[in-house]
């Protein structure tokens, strides 16, 4: 045993929460403490009334929540919507974006011919700043000179109001959002289907099962984890990824293609609303934390510590 | 079975490409041409004139260097933020070092991003409202580097660790040249991830930053946006965005397997 300096000692016990302590603190500062933050905010409002620059905030329990969940109230009626759409526009990437990049994944799996291009050609949007992808696609859907009027009037349809028609607004956001995100998925299924050994399917081809049925049989099956792992995320993304709505339309008309976070981020720059803020913060962070905590107890723990 | 694989296969891709096409295309078209007027690809001619009134609006050389100096400034903290807390949590014994790993799982399941109210405040406190280092100091620390990093030194063998301490080698020496030079690919997958990610954000640089002189590209691009809304100068729309996003697309083109192979390691981040 080598005699140690009790300075020596004290230095090389003290070094390991020296090395982590830049990352704890910043996680600290920016998340943890900011979580905390936003709890008790929510339980207040900003004082009214005459002289209420520089008083302390007015305590009202839980009604900043109660006007939230409350249909009459205008706040309510706004999250609502923008809640609402959240869901469908989450639950329609999942229905539509995962399968789509599970099929481009099948796709360009195997060497072929030019798979850099093909990859790059499903892969890049997922690059793009959301909104710069935005801004390409406020181009195609504008109204008057976009291309996807023009492929309509060229059809003899007379075109479609895509970001201002309340009933399509939401729809063209989540055509936007498939886009981005489908070359993203793919690569989760393409690091999935490089664990498959090729051999299995060999000894399928020879009993004679086509590959449709290879696919069901087979790869869907061994793909499951993939699969559970890509929508949770999808989920979580959808939650966060709301710039786009910056040059798709802002919300649509009345709140009609308006998201979660982009209603908070809204009101952030308007500067009001700050009770409300907070609490639909709350509600999102709820949301953001329940999948994260279900990513985490499916796939984090077998990976081992 | 094969034809319909690549038919299908063409279809989409080339449906995937077509917005970018059509932004090279009407970025090159005469302003006054609607897509439906002249030759549907090019016009009447091909003019460089959005370019130019693109670069009258916003102040694109300014964005871009403050938008390499943002992704730099975050990635290089990143780095000596991320390889400490690494190393001490592959290889180092520690009371609470479970627990505080935890608390910087945090992050990825409160992510800054959706606690824009209270870092704008706390930047506001710190009075650092519309500075360079509000910009980048929510990203200096980065769970998921934390994480990567760990699971690649684990996999250095410790016989080179002990190696280079029998030789007299100091801590700093041993994870600079003992873990950071074996690990170099996950760098470089951290490293793509940390740099796209940042390049592309856009609400917190908005909110946090109000002098044209600091701003990053996503947000030069918004005024851009702005812009367009009152006269549909999309023309002009598409010249800027495309100058915006080209780096990114040319990184991609240089480190396509890279790229890949590193975004499938970023589910989390």
């Amino acid at each position: 045993m080598r005699a140690q300096s009790p300075r020596h000692s004290f230095f090389s016990h003290l070094q390991p929460y020296l090395l982590i302590a830049p990352t704890l603190i910043l996680v600290l500062m920016f998340n943890v403490l900011p979580a905390i933050k936003t709890v008790t905010d929510s339980l207040h409002r900003p004082a009214r009334g005459l002289n209420a620059a520089g008083k302390a905030p007015d305590y009202v329990g839980l009604q900043n929540f109660q006007d939230l969940f409350d249909e009459s109230h205008y706040m309510g009626a706004r999250f609502r919507r923008a809640f609402r759409n959240t869901i469908v526009f989450a639950l329609a990437t999942v229905v539509i974006g995962v399968p789509l990049g599970l099929l481009l994944a099948l796709l360009l799996n195997h060497k072929q011919p030019l798979r850099g291009l093909w990859r790059f050609a499903v892969f890049y949007p997922s690059l793009l700043p959301l909104i710069g992808a935005a801004s390409i696609w406020s181009f195609i859907f504008s109204d008057s000179i976009g291309l996807a009027n023009a492929v309509l009037k060229s059809l003899g349809h007379p075109g479609l109001n895509w970001l201002g028609d309340r009933n399509l607004a939401l729809l063209s956001v989540i055509i936007v959002n498939i886009w981005k995100q489908a070359g993203y998925f793919m690569i989760f299924f393409l690091a999935g289907l490089q664990h498959i050994p090729r051999d299995i399917y060999e000894s399928a081809s020879l009993d004679g099962a086509s590959d449709l049925q290879q696919f069901a049989s087979l790869t869907l099956p061994l793909l499951r984890r993939t699969l559970l792992f890509v929508i949770v995320i999808s989920f979580i993304f959808a939650f966060q990824t709301v710039e786009q709505l910056q040059a798709l339309g802002e919300g649509g008309p009345n709140d009609s293609a308006n998201l979660l976070l982009y209603l908070i981020f809204q009101n952030i720059s308007e500067r009001r609303n700050w009770g409300y803020v907070n609490a639909m913060t709350i509600v999102l962070i709820g949301v953001v934390l329940t999948f994260t905590i279900a990513n985490f107890l499916l796939f984090e723990r077998d990976e081992g510590n | 079975m094969r034809q319909i694989a690549s038919v299908t296969k063409t279809v989409i891709a080339i449906l995937f490409l077509i917005p970018l096409i059509f932004t090279l295309l009407v970025s090159l078209r005469p302003e006054t041409e609607p897509v439906t007027k002249g030759n549907i690809f090019f016009g009447s001619e091909l003019t460089f004139e959005n370019y130019q009134r693109a670069f009258v609006i916003a102040p694109w050389s300014l964005h871009y260097i403050n938008s390499i100096i943002f992704v730099a400034g975050v990635l290089l903290v990143q780095l000596v933020t991320v390889t400490g807390a690494a190393y001490a949590f592959a290889r180092m014994r520690f009371l609470g070092r479970d627990l505080l790993l935890i608390v910087i799982l945090l992050q990825l399941m409160i992510p800054s991003g959706v606690l824009l109210v209270q870092n704008f405040r706390m930047i506001n406190t710190l009075g650092l409202f519309d500075t360079r280092i509000a910009l980048m100091i929510p990203y200096w620390g980065s769970a998921f580097g934390v994480l990567l990093l760990r699971q690649t030194f684990r996999e250095v063998p410790i016989e080179l660790e002990e190696a280079a301490r029998i030789d007299g080698a100091n801590l700093a020496q041993v994870i600079r040249h003992v873990y950071v030079t074996n690990a170099i690919p996950a760098y470089l997958a951290f490293a793509l991830v940390s740099v796209s990610t940042h390049w592309n954000e856009f609400l917190w640089p908005f909110i946090i930053t109000r002098s044209e002189g600091i701003r990053p590209l996503t947000v030069g691009l918004n005024k851009l946006i702005k812009t367009t809304d009152q006269g549909a100068f999309y023309g002009q729309l598409m010249a800027g965005t495309l100058i915006v996003i080209a780096p990114l697309v040319i990184l991609f083109l240089l480190f396509q397997r890279q790229f890949v192979e590193s975004f499938a390691r970023s589910g989390i981040r």
